[in-house]
């Protein structure tokens, strides 16, 4: 009884506010956009001209109706996906994000394995 | 003078490392358990010279000896004394000397400081290590000399960057360091294992010491490390995934996961050989992270000096060091009977190896992964937070749950006696972030779920503290720490206020709760730098409080360099963060205005959580 009431307040805790960033946020784009002209930074922490162009292009392109990936992908066609902090997941980069959760599995599987095997002979 | 002395001293050095070598070897000979009192007095002499090799460029630093390259490059003679002396590191040359007296000093002490294992081990440990200074001194003289002399001499120094003059950072170098560089001599001892046949929980004991040593250090340094980027680099975050920033992180990861690992191996003498990759993998991964910073592969905001001639050499250094680790591993690799228990410690020590090395997979590929595409398809790509953001912090989350229970379970069989508790706890963990939601504001999926698992563990760790005996403090402290770590910086996440708009002089701004207002612009002449110096006053409608903020645009002298240094004002709920920058062809002015909660209990925390190091060390030596 006691474990569903916790289990009732944990879901009701998650629900509050799943749909609440509907709008485009201005800033979360400009964090993800590599200022090309500087030392690793990115647009939202330069005052750069190409920062403050960037940004009046981000502006610009929101104003008109764009989507965030929208945006990237304009942005990364016209510059190269050098300029996104947050790879596309597409063929070149499918390695970069599988092998992180890869490892994570067969760390899992090697550990269950390494107790079954303990179990067996004990 | 000073330049013939640095150069003098350098050669006595590697003439000792090599007559170390060879009388070890000698005295390996000799069948008993006993070891020549010159190898003592030789190790003593090497670590004494190679301070004073240390101390001759600091002179030379102190007088302004511009003979030396070194010292024109990266100093002037109006300088202020204390980054004078820091200077001294403050470069590549200088700071491979630093790594040298590490490597010297480290290896010297593991000699004296455990008489009471095999003379065997203690030796080729002894061997290995002064192979790897002889590695270093060579490259030193080779490649990066900083007694190299320069004719004509320069009347006056270039200068040091001026974001480098600055206290953290003049003491943020020598403690990486430390940490870097002194996983070397478990490099070196697991090597030695191998090779000695000298294996299992005494193994461990003798290198215990040394692996929370450096983790402590480690820990410390990136904390100076992301406190200096913090306040310096102007932009208010205080981790950038920047590749720099992950360099000194992989080996946290490998150390972090080595210290629980010799737990296991001390208590139950299994995960031997696990054990000893962990030792090889850290010190390999610290000298993966130099070749990676000083060869300027990677573009980096931290990037101050690079040269690819070096990388080059330490690219083959690297090369031969993994490869004598990978040939003993396999020829000295025997299955061993690791029984391991589902419900046990050990499988909680398993578990937090597994977490590690997901971290660590993850950061070494974000590291790398761009290098490899440029190679191969020429595409260049970036990887920032928002990938480590979005990869790791759900597997942070699982981990913090592992990390609140796996305490609590006993060696080799455990009981399950405390789930109530532990659902119990979970309850009010859930229970408190309700009342944080509630309260404050509503934030994403993730960020409930990050909070209630790090308050679980907090609560966990506390509940632990009245439950235990006083013997696994260290523990509990540094567990709680790491809890309350990550509970700080998603608070802080949450809950950041950050505002970003232009001014000019007298005028006001109102967004949202706060009202702005550019007060005064004033100029002011430093010792070696001029500034524009803003008086900015900040007011919040909602909490009725006045704040005053001093921003400032620097142009230092020698070398001129334009920097942005942010007025920072802390308190216990949180700081207030703002930079003016200029913008050109108009009289307004940038500012970025930050309100960051709870910013010191992040620091507070990363300093309790090697405090915890600390007091793990302070047992360790009571005990043995």
């Amino acid at each position: 009884m006691r474990f569903k009431i916790l289990l009732i307040i944990f879901f009701l805790n998650l629900n509050i506010n799943l749909h609440a960033n509907e709008l485009v946020e201005e800033s979360k784009i400009h964090k993800n956009l590599r200022c090309l002209v500087c030392q690793g930074q990115s647009i939202a922490d330069s005052n750069s001209d190409f920062a403050l162009t960037l940004k009046m292009v981000v502006k610009d392109l929101i104003d008109q109706g764009k989507a965030e990936e929208e945006i990237y992908s304009f942005l990364s066609d016209k510059y190269g996906d050098w300029i996104l902090y947050k790879p596309k997941i597409n063929q070149g980069n499918f390695l970069l994000w599988g092998l992180p959760y890869l490892a994570l599995i067969i760390g899992g599987v090697i550990i269950v394995f390494l107790i079954r095997k303990s179990s067996k002979k004990a | 003078m000073l330049s013939n002395t640095g150069n003098f001293l350098l050669f006595i050095n590697i003439f000792l490392s090599s007559l170390t070598i060879y009388s070890s070897l000698k005295c390996l000979k000799i069948k008993n358990n006993y070891i020549f009192k010159n190898i003592y007095q030789i190790s003593l002499l090497q670590s004494t010279l190679v301070l004073i090799c240390f101390f001759t460029l600091t002179a030379a630093f102190i007088v302004s000896d511009f003979s030396l390259i070194t010292v024109y490059q990266n100093s002037h003679s109006l300088k202020p004394l204390f980054y004078k002396i820091s200077g001294t590191w403050g470069n590549h040359e200088g700071s491979l000397l630093l790594w040298v007296i590490i490597l010297t000093i480290f290896s010297f002490l593991f000699l004296i400081l455990n008489k009471n294992h095999p003379k065997n081990y203690r030796l080729y440990t002894l061997i290995i290590q002064n192979l790897l200074i002889l590695g270093f001194l060579l490259f030193i003289i080779f490649n990066s000399n900083p007694f190299s002399s320069i004719i004509p001499i320069p009347k006056e120094g270039l200068g040091l960057n001026p974001i480098l003059q600055d206290p953290a950072l003049a003491i943020h170098p020598p403690l990486l360091y430390i940490g870097f560089v002194g996983s070397s001599i478990y490099f070196s001892a697991a090597m030695a294992s191998m090779i000695s046949n000298y294996s299992g929980s005494l193994f461990a004991q003798s290198i215990k010491s040394w692996v929370l040593i450096s983790w402590i250090f480690q820990t410390l340094g990136i904390l100076v490390g992301s406190i200096w980027a913090y306040y310096e680099l102007g932009w208010g975050g205080f981790w950038f995934w920047d590749p720099v920033e992950n360099a000194s992180l992989l080996p946290w990861f490998a150390m972090t996961a080595l210290l629980h690992s010799l737990l296991v191996l001390e208590k139950r003498n299994t995960l031997y050989f696990w054990t000893i990759i962990l030792c090889l993998m850290t010190f390999t991964l610290s000298v993966t992270g130099t070749f990676l910073v000083r060869s300027g592969i990677l573009n980096s905001v931290h990037t101050f000096a690079n040269d690819p001639s070096r990388g080059i050499y330490i690219l083959i250094f690297l090369s031969l060091m993994i490869f004598a680790s990978i040939y003993f591993l396999f020829s000295k690799y025997k299955p061993t009977n690791d029984l391991i228990n589902s419900n046990s410690k050990e499988t909680f020590v398993l578990i937090n190896n597994w977490f590690m090395m997901f971290y660590l997979i993850t950061v070494l590929l974000g590291t790398l992964y761009p290098i490899f595409t440029d190679a191969i398809s020429n595409n260049k790509i970036s990887v920032g937070p928002p990938f480590y953001n979005s990869v790791i912090i759900p597997v942070v989350i699982v981990f913090l749950i592992f990390m609140a229970i796996g305490p609590q379970a006993k060696w080799i069989k455990n009981k399950f006696s405390n789930l109530r508790s532990t659902l119990l706890i979970l309850g009010g963990a859930i229970i408190i972030n309700f009342a944080i939601v509630y309260f404050l504001k509503s934030y994403s999926l993730i960020s409930n779920l990050i909070l209630i698992s790090s308050l679980f563990l907090i609560m966990s760790s506390i509940f632990d503290f009245f439950k235990k005996s006083r013997l696994s403090f260290p523990r509990i402290i540094s567990h709680l720490s790491f809890g309350f770590l990550i509970l700080f910086i998603g608070l802080n996440h949450n809950f950041s206020v950050e505002k970003d708009f232009n001014l000019k002089l007298g005028e006001a701004k109102k967004i949202d709760d706060y009202e702005f207002a550019l007060l005064d612009l004033k100029l002011s002449q430093e010792n070696n730098y001029k500034a524009v110096v803003g008086k900015l006053e900040v007011n919040n409608s909602n909490t009725m409080k006045r704040k005053i903020l001093y921003p400032e645009i620097r142009i230092y002298d020698n070398p001129q360099t334009l920097t942005y240094e942010a007025s920072i004002q802390t308190s216990f709920l949180g700081d207030h963060y703002l930079t003016m920058s200029n913008i050109d062809r108009s009289e307004y002015y940038n500012i970025k205005f930050q309100h960051k909660p709870l910013m010191i209990w992040i620091w507070i925390s990363v300093l309790l959580l090697s405090f915890g190091g600390f007091l793990s060390l302070f047992k360790n030596a009571k005990n043995n």
